[in-house]
Formats: C-alpha cells, structure tokens, sequence
C-alpha cells in the first residue's frame, strides 16, 4: 500500500508542503477573524455584481486570499466572455 | 545601568520556552554579560529546576512584588556563572498575584542591576502572558516547526505587533526542528516557517536528546561544549548581542555514515 501511494502520489505534493499550504489559509482566516463560510458568500454576491455586466466563464474564476509579508490579499479573477447590453 | 528586557514567549506550552530561557541566559553569561533570569510562570515554577537551583530557593517573584523581601535578596545566584541570577516565580500562588504596573516596576529595578533581564513567559495569551509582557523592551518567540505550534506562535506575535511601542522587535526561535524529517519532506522546514510566519530569524535550535540530560542534570546544555543543541544557544546569544553569525547548516547535521566521516573532517557548523 505504501508503494502504491508513493507511486500515485503527486510529484509536488509532499507532507511538509501539504502543511504549508493548511497553515497559510488556516493563518489568513485567524488573522482576518474571518468565519469559514464569510468568503463563499462574498464570492456568491461578486459573481452576482460581475454577471449583471458581463457573461463570465465560471468553471475559470478564481477566487483566492493570498499572504503578502503578514497581510492577506483577495485575488479575484473572472474571465469575461463578452458584455451584456 | 540600563539593560534589555527580553521576553520568551510562545502561546502554545511545552514548545521549549522554558528551556530556551534558561539556555539564553547560560549562553549570555558565558559571554560575559550579567543577566537576570525571571520566572513568571507564577504557580507552575520550572525555570528552578532546569538551571539546577531548585534546593536554594528563600524568597520568590510575588516576595519581591509583596515587599516581603528586597529584590536582591530574592535572587538566587548561578552554581558556576556568578554573573547570572535567577528571581524564581511562587509555586503556592497563581498569575493574579502580580499586575501589570507591578512587574513594569519590577523590570525598571531589574534593568539596573543587569545587562539582559531574560522573561520566561507563561503559555497561554491570557493575564499571565500580558504580565510577562508588560515591561519587556524586546520578545523572542520560540515555536517547533508543527502546524499547532506555528498557529499560536502567529497569535502571539500579532499581539505583540499590538504593541509596537513598547515592543520594540521581536524575533523567531525554531526549536526542535529534525534535519532528516525536514530532508525527507515529512516537516515544514525552517524557510517554510518563516515564510508563514513572515517575522525575523534570531535561532534555529535542532531536536537533541542531550536537552533531555541536561535538564535531568539541571545543567543547561548551553555549557556543553559538544552538543548540537547547546551551540545553537550560543549563537543565539550571539546574535542577541548583535554578532552576525550564520545559520545552522541542517544538511551537516544528519548523522548519515557519510556525513559523519565529513564531519570528522569539517566540524558542525551551527
């Protein structure tokens, strides 16, 4: 089993970096005081906003909070297809 | 004389702030300077034991703050550093026994007669912690390079942000870091930590069973010449002082066949 795993593990994808990755989101929402499902519903109204102008591609729009030094970023990305009149 | 208070601090217990505290202020002394070490874990007294002066303490912390006793006679002196001293915490009382203006004129008396006045800080970021904080001029805040410890080592030092004015830096100790775990992939690594923690380097110290002696000796590692861990503390100390000394090389700690007949050759540089 464990040769399995190690064969059909993901070449990136290691314990230390897996913890990495937990730790920085877990960080950026202890320092935002940030509820768990606060960036979801922020992300529901946004698309909303967005679409009333704009026909967008959702299986690409990205929604992340990134860390820049000890303060949290929100990228959000909506690829557009074309304007609605 | 004025001298630097310096806070050791973590959040999360059992971390090794107790243990750091007592090897800074060993490492410190050994250079030279006087220091005062400060128990402030009021009601679960360790620092005693770990530096070995468990059978000669008389009169504690709360004593001093009570005007039971004068300051001086309340610390007790180092068995081989007579530059170091310990003002050992009260183990019959608990953190509401001193205030926050109390211990802020307690570092005033104590930054006169040290250089450094080294506070091991209760865990938790409650009373105890903020009394430990209160007349520090500087922090060092100690985590292992587990998620857990990592969590409450970011709490701790968002608070300390808080404080800037008073605080004036405050630097990171990664303790107990495993070499081969952080090799394999398995640990975060001291780059890792850092990242997520985005705050100043002052130490890493590596997981060494020689801690475990020592504190059973009650001798602090860092007067061992040989060990690991003891170097780390040294360079520390250094650093404290502000000596630039490099960082411990982690690959040349792994005690693979190889990297011990490189050693013999080209001694560990921590």
């Amino acid at each position: 089993m464990q040769v399995l795993n190690w064969f059909f593990r993901s070449k990136d994808e290691t314990v230390a970096t897996r913890a990495k990755d937990r730790m920085r989101l877990m960080l950026i929402h202890d320092r935002l005081e940030l509820p768990p499902d606060r960036l979801a519903s922020l992300e529901e109204e946004l698309i909303a906003v967005v679409s009333r102008y704009f026909e967008i591609d959702r299986l690409t729009t990205r929604f992340d909070l990134k860390q820049y030094e000890r303060r949290a970023a929100l990228i959000a990305n909506f690829p557009l297809l074309r304007s609605k009149s | 004389m004025s001298g630097r208070v310096i806070v050791v601090t973590s959040g999360k217990g059992g971390v090794g702030k107790t243990t750091a505290s007592a090897n800074i202020g060993v490492a410190l002394a050994s250079l030279g300077a006087s220091v005062g070490l400060v128990d402030m874990d009021i009601g679960l007294r360790n620092l005693d034991i770990l530096m070995g002066l468990e059978n000669r303490v008389v009169y504690n912390l709360v004593d001093v703050v009570e005007e039971k006793c004068k300051l001086r006679q309340a610390l007790v002196k180092d068995k081989r550093l007579p530059n170091l001293s310990l003002l050992p915490a009260a183990q019959t009382r608990d953190k509401s026994a001193v205030n926050v203006e109390q211990m802020e004129k307690l570092c005033k008396e104590l930054k006169e007669l040290f250089d450094f006045v080294i506070v091991d800080s209760p865990a938790g970021i409650e009373g105890g912690f903020q009394n430990a904080v209160a007349g520090a001029d500087e922090a060092i805040v100690i985590t292992t390079p587990e998620m857990s410890a990592v969590r409450d080592a970011d709490r701790v030092i968002g608070l300390l942000e808080a404080r800037k004015e008073d605080i004036g830096q405050y630097r990171l100790v990664i303790n107990r870091i495993r070499p081969a775990m952080v090799k394999s992939n398995d640990m975060m690594s001291v780059e890792d930590v850092l990242e997520i923690l985005s705050v100043k380097l002052l130490g890493v110290v590596p997981e060494d069973d020689e801690i475990i002696i020592s504190t059973n000796k009650g001798e602090p590692i860092a007067g061992t010449e040989n060990a690991r861990a003891g170097q780390a503390y040294r360079n520390i100390a250094r650093r404290i002082r502000g000596e630039e000394v490099p960082f411990i090389d982690l690959d040349s700690l792994n005690t693979t066949w190889l990297s011990k007949i490189v050693k013999i050759f080209n001694p560990v540089r921590v």
